[in-house]
């Protein structure tokens, strides 16, 4: 059993602060996923849990200890590095063997242990390679490999997928989260990308300036983010945010007027809706009307983009939708796919219906 | 590349590096093959001094040099085969310290040429893995110390190195002989008096002590920047896989120094072999000579004022087949990981 409990962890390197009062509970054998651009604090959280940093404040518990003061070998934790990590002169098999060696377990246990582990990640027939030897994703997996040979209780995996190409980065993800599925074991995983977490993740934890944004199912973060910095940061294109003013239940900016929203709050906001829940209509009549600012092709899809107020706002019409810069076009908007958020703080004010 | 060009941009230095390494090399081996002597000849002598009733004189044979039309005396240069090879190595003499009358090593090591080869070797050896480890030491204390203080250690540190060789040689003599202040503490703690250049083997463990000191900061800089490019990834995955300190040490930081380990060995192996400085700064001629020191001993002209010029050509040459023999493992060992590198 290994839940990772963070009680108000903050990090701070002099005057600037890293991570700020982080309160988070892991459940065991969850998958969770630490979201945010770079420099937000989620890389610096999970070295913590590691023990490769130590917390300013604040308490990191693993299952029912403890672990502030354990060196990173004693916390029975298994990390993955971006750039693989991995020892240079020492073959395949001696790299996914090291933490048994160092550890001193058992050898009569090392060659059964390495065949099983390299089997999962299918790496059996590189084994008496060096790592120079491989490309990127098979060096990744070597590392996977190395990490789940020993059996810990807790996975950390530093954006693992960022050092390979498109293509790699697919199938090594489903490979993943078949992985984690097979093993059950509580797993941490840093990205910035937002695909990675939505597609791996039970819970997705988004941060943002050393604090967290939102916690929750990809589904939830999705369909309910919490401020304008989540429903900016999920989702490919991003929610729609427009700057206006909320009069009657009417929302008015530039080119924009929807009605039907709820009545009782006047005064600035920012609404937000997402490409794929808009539609493109006649001019007369739509929410918005506007000459098109570009039409890009998506193969699935045809993505029209108008400016509205300062922004540019896209919404996602028929793959056979056809039209040319500068014409006019409307996109419908109902009150029901809106989402408001408090134009000062950015925080959501209330739920699409 | 094309060729044409590549030979245009090597050129000069293919150029220079015949004339001022190549043809000096060829100049030495030629020389250590010949033997140049002055020709003389014997010629019937008629002295006459003044006497009584007419003078006397003298008739006597003598050896005297040959001149040449202008006066000057004329040289022979002849072709000796191994000869000098011979009188520089004196297989006689060592065979017979190995006969039944012989002292055995004793009797070899009185021989000029092994008594500087046991020391040159001795010195290489011995120095070898003291430089490479107290320099990796010392890299590794640097590299955990706070960034802060780093610059003015490493400063410090370095300045061994800067000194001159002969000047540092002489600073180590002179605090340790006779009454020199570190031999007057040495008799106070051991309460005993001590003559530390008055017999072989202190003045080498001066020496040896000297070359550490000296070298000892290379190694730490060349390890030090090695410290800087490992991989942190891989140094932390070692963290968090449990390795001690030692076994990351010999896991990661080794392997990666490894190249810069084998360069070291074969620039200190090249220095020490050619170990020369110390012999003359610690006018240590008496008891240790080395190998260089006897190349210039022969050079220097002898009591009769000849240079023996092609024993210290033969002498270069064997030193430079020693230094040869000993660049050939660690040569193939980087020649390899080139190739695997690669």
């Amino acid at each position: 059993m290994a839940q990772v409990t963070l009680q108000g962890i903050t990090k701070r390197w002099g005057a600037f602060t890293g991570v700020s009062n982080v309160n988070l509970e892991i459940a065991d054998r969850e998958f969770m996923v630490f979201l945010g651009p770079s420099g937000c604090g989620k890389t610096t959280t999970m070295r913590m849990i590691a023990g490769l940093e130590d917390p300013t404040e604040g308490e990191i518990s693993i299952g029912d200890r403890v672990v502030n003061a354990l060196e990173p070998k004693d916390r029975d934790i298994a990390m993955v590095f971006q750039n693989y990590g991995l020892y240079p002169n020492l073959t395949v098999y001696e790299n996914i063997r090291f933490p048994l060696k160092v550890r001193r377990i058992d050898p009569q246990t090392h060659d059964d242990r390495v065949h099983r582990a390299a089997e999962m990640v299918e790496l059996g027939d590189l084994l008496h390679r060096l790592p120079r030897e491989l490309s990127g994703g098979q060096r990744q997996r070597v590392a996977l490999a190395r990490a789940v040979v020993r059996q810990p209780t807790v996975f950390l995996m530093d954006e693992p997928l960022s050092n390979l190409d498109a293509k790699l980065r697919v199938s090594t993800r489903a490979q993943l989260k078949n992985l984690q599925h097979e093993l059950q074991v509580t797993t941490i995983y840093v990205t910035h990308d937002q695909i990675e977490a939505m597609t791996l993740a039970h819970r997705v934890v988004v941060m943002n300036h050393g604090k967290i944004q939102q916690i929750g199912t990809p589904t939830a973060i999705y369909d309910n983010p919490a401020n304008t910095f989540v429903a900016g940061f999920i989702g490919s294109p991003a929610m729609n945010l427009l700057d206006g003013e909320l009069q009657g239940g009417v929302f008015k900016s530039d080119n924009v007027a929807i009605a039907g929203l709820p009545a009782d709050r006047n005064g600035p906001v920012t609404l937000g809706f997402r490409a794929e829940d808009a539609r493109v209509v006649d001019a007369d009549g739509a929410q918005i009307a506007a000459p098109i600012y570009s039409v890009e092709l998506l193969g699935d899809a045809t993505m029209v983009t108008v400016r509205t107020g300062g922004s540019l706002t896209s919404v996602k019409a028929e793959k056979d939708y056809r039209a040319e810069i500068g014409d006019g076009v409307g996109i419908g908007i109902s009150p029901d796919i809106c989402h408001l958020f408090d134009k000062e703080s950015g925080q959501r004010v209330s739920l699409a219906a | 590349m094309k060729f044409g060009t590549f030979a245009r941009f090597v050129a000069p230095s293919l150029l220079l590096m015949t004339l001022f390494i190549a043809y000096p090399l060829l100049s030495v081996l030629w020389q250590s093959f010949h033997l140049t002597q002055g020709v003389f000849e014997t010629a019937t002598v008629e002295t006459c001094s003044p006497g009584f009733g007419g003078q006397v004189c003298t008739e006597e044979v003598r050896r005297i040099p040959v001149l040449n039309d202008k006066g000057v005396p004329t040289t022979k240069t002849t072709f000796v085969g191994l000869d000098v090879y011979r009188s520089v190595l004196k297989p006689e003499s060592v065979a017979a310290a190995f006969s039944d009358t012989g002292n055995g090593l004793r009797d070899v090591l009185n021989i000029d040429f092994y008594k500087a080869l046991r020391f040159t070797v001795t010195f290489t050896f011995i120095t070898l893995p003291l430089v490479v480890g107290l320099g990796l030491l010392i890299a590794l204390a640097v590299n955990s110390i706070a960034a802060r203080v780093r610059g003015p250690v490493i400063f410090v540190t370095l300045l061994p190195f800067i000194i001159t060789p002969v000047i540092g040689a002489l600073s180590v003599r002179w605090l340790f002989i006779g009454d020199g202040i570190l031999t007057v503490a040495l008799e106070r703690i051991l309460n005993r008096e001590l003559a530390l250049f008055a017999q072989g083997w202190t003045i080498e463990i001066l020496i040896l002590f000297y070359r550490v000191w000296h070298v000892a900061p290379f190694a730490f800089v060349i390890f030090y920047a090695g410290l800087q490019t490992i991989n942190q990834d891989t140094m932390e995955a070692a963290v968090v896989d449990g390795a001690s300190r030692f076994e990351r040490l010999r896991y990661v930081v080794i392997p990666h120094l490894m190249p810069l380990i084998l360069f070291i060995t074969l620039i200190h192996l090249m220095d020490t072999y050619r170990v020369f400085e110390e012999i003359i700064g610690f006018s240590s001629q008496a008891h240790v000579i080395s190998l260089q020191w006897l190349t210039f001993n022969y050079l220097t002209p002898n009591d009769a004022g000849t240079r023996l010029i092609s024993s210290a050509s033969a002498t270069s040459m064997l030193t430079m087949i020693g230094i040869i023999i000993l660049l050939i493992p660690v040569l193939r060992r980087t020649w390899r990981d080139h190739r695997v590198g690669g």
